[in-house]
């Protein structure tokens, strides 16, 4: 038989770290604990109820696509839970349930699986899955606009609409430190800033998540920020409110750095990172999106089998 | 961990976070409070974010809701607090004033009241207001922009 199957080689990454699919996944949701309780704190029970809804329904998903693609049972690796959990760590407190449902199917089914499951996928499922939503359902992804009934206690305008809108003195309001500690609005998981350093840091030092992704991003945002920042300081916000406000945080240390979506090579890994912090930055101060972290990460994505080309040459290699 | 316990553990989660889930959609509180907070206006020359509770608490920059609601009878405690809309908008075809008026006047009393529409309400309440306490960008080609976003 000439069509028999002997050996099966499935897609990059064969980056190893030594432990488990499941134990990274469960890890990588225990770092992002502190960001999501603090959402829980701010938001209450509308929080709990789109993270419950969203981990719940990502794993009922893939428990379908299990199911109809007559596939193993691939919901105990944690991966799907994880994609539910970031998700909803990105969505507005006041998502309705369509939306949380709908958002988790996207992500699940046409993120993840329509490319042949875990360590297939080109893009990373969870901003596959914001990124069909945010161009649907703008309204539902305008922060000031899903908020409107929430008094936290500090200035609730949305960071990045405010200075998009009224250049700088519109947020001076802010203080760095603030936005540090979560007071601003946003995503459920998205602002507590010190929380999702913290659970960053966990992720590199156990290795985890590359460190090479996660810095370059933030240096791209940085660098990119600061030029802006002097380039016209009354329309530009400086680089540290970039670092600290929207998607930036939770991108660095948990989306850009999805390992099937993200290069393995040491150059490539940086050109990628700082690739995906100056497209947002681009986005932020001259698109038409208030925020640029969902489609800057998705860009370099696209390009990352491009750029993971870049390596040294074998010694010896003729060509 | 062994791949049975794995999966024991995906179903439980599961399980737990679905009801956890419902159980919070169906307790969360209604979303509207009796006074509001922060209002989004819809226009197609950008929406206006206003901020309803900041400008009327002490802390903010403590108006007296007569400022704004002008139009009801001081004292009366109970009287809601109308939108403008309610008020201020189109008369119907053959109509001088809106029917909404009736409710509370006999037609022949209002008669040459003169009326202006809910946008130029908002404009000329809001903007005399601000204008008078020298509030927002000098340049008028800033103004139009500091209430409404453009997307
Ligand atoms: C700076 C002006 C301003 C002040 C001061 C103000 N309001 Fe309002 N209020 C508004 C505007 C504008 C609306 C929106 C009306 C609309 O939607 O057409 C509104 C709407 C409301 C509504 C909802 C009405 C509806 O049916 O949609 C309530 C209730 C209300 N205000 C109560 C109060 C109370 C109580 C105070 C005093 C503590 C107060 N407001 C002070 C401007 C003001
Ligand atoms: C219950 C009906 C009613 C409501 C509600 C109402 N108005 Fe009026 N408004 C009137 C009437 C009647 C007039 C014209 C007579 C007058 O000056 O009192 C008027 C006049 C005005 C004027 C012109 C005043 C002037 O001095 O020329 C402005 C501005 C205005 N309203 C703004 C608003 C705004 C803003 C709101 C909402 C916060 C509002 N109104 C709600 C009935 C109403
Ligand atoms: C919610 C009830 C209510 C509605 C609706 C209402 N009014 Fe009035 N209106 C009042 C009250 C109460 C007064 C008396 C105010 C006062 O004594 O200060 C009044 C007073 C007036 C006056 C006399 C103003 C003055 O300064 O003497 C005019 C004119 C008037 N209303 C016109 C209108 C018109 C036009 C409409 C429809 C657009 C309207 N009203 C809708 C309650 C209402
Ligand atoms: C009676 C006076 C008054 C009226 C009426 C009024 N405002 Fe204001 N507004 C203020 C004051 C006072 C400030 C504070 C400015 C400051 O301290 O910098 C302010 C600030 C603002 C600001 C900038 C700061 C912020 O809170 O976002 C906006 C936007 C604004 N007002 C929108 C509106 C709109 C929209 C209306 C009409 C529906 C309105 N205001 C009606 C007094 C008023
Ligand atoms: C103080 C805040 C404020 C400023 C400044 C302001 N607007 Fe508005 N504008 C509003 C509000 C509030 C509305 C009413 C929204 C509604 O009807 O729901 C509105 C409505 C409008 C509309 C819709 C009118 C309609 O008939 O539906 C247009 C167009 C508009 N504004 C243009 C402008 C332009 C042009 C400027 C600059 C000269 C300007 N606005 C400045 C607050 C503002």
């Amino acid at each position: 038989m000439l069509n028999q199957k002997k050996l099966i080689v499935s897609h990059a990454p064969f980056c190893h770290d030594g432990s488990s699919i499941s134990v990274r996944s469960y890890h990588m949701m225990i770092a992002a604990l502190p960001a999501v309780l603090f959402g829980f704190f701010q938001y209450g029970i509308n929080a709990v109820g789109v993270v419950a809804l969203s981990i719940s329904f990502a794993i009922i998903w893939e428990l379908a696509i299990n199911k109809v693609t007559k596939r193993s049972i691939s919901i105990g690796d944690g991966n799907t839970a994880l994609i539910g959990l970031l998700f909803a760590m990105l969505l507005p407190a006041t998502s309705p349930w369509w939306l949380v449902i709908t958002g988790t199917f996207v992500a699940v089914v046409i993120g993840k699986h329509i490319f042949g499951g875990i360590g297939g996928n080109p893009f990373n499922p969870v901003l596959i899955g914001l990124a069909i939503l945010m161009v649907s359902w703008k309204d539902f992804f305008d922060f000031d606009q899903a908020l409107l009934n929430y008094d936290l206690g500090f200035a609730m305008v949305y960071p990045l609409a405010a200075v998009k809108h009224l250049g700088t003195p519109g947020i001076e309001a802010f203080s760095t430190g603030g936005l540090l500690l979560g007071q601003q609005s946003g995503g459920i998981g998205a602002t507590f800033g010190l929380g999702l350093i913290l659970g960053g840091i966990y992720l590199i030092v156990r290795g985890f998540i590359r460190w090479e992704i996660s810095i370059s991003f933030l240096a791209g945002i940085f660098i990119t920020a600061l030029l802006f920042n002097l380039n016209n300081p009354t329309l530009h916000a400086g680089p540290l409110f970039h670092l600290f406000t929207g998607y930036t945080l939770i991108g660095a240390f948990f989306l850009a750095s999805e390992d099937s979506s993200s290069p393995v090579n040491f150059i490539p890994m940086l050109i990628y990172g700082a690739g995906a912090g100056i497209m947002t930055v681009l986005v932020r101060n001259l698109g038409s999106y208030v925020d640029g972290v969902v489609f800057a990460i998705l860009l370099m994505n696209l390009i990352n089998p491009i750029v993971d080309k870049i390596r040294p040459k074998a010694l010896g290699k003729v060509v | 961990m062994t791949p049975q316990k794995e999966l024991k553990l995906a179903y439980s989660l599961t399980i737990i976070l679905l009801v956890v889930g419902v159980i919070s959609y169906a307790a969360a509180p209604a979303k509207t409070p009796d006074e509001p907070v922060r209002m989004m206006f819809k226009v197609v020359a950008g929406n206006v974010l206003f901020d309803h509770k900041t400008h009327t608490v002490e802390t903010g920059y403590g108006l007296a809701c007569i400022d704004c609601h002008h139009h009801r009878a001081e004292d009366e405690e109970e009287e809601p607090f109308l939108a403008c809309g309610y008020c201020h908008q189109i008369p119907k075809e053959g109509e001088a004033l809106p029917q909404s008026c009736v409710e509370c006047h006999e037609p022949d009393e209002i008669e040459d009241t003169e009326m202006i529409k809910r946008a130029d309400a908002f404009h000329s309440q809001c903007e005399e207001c601000h204008k008078d306490a020298g509030i927002g960008p000098v340049k008028d080609e800033e103004r139009c922009a500091w209430c409404h976003f453009m997307m």
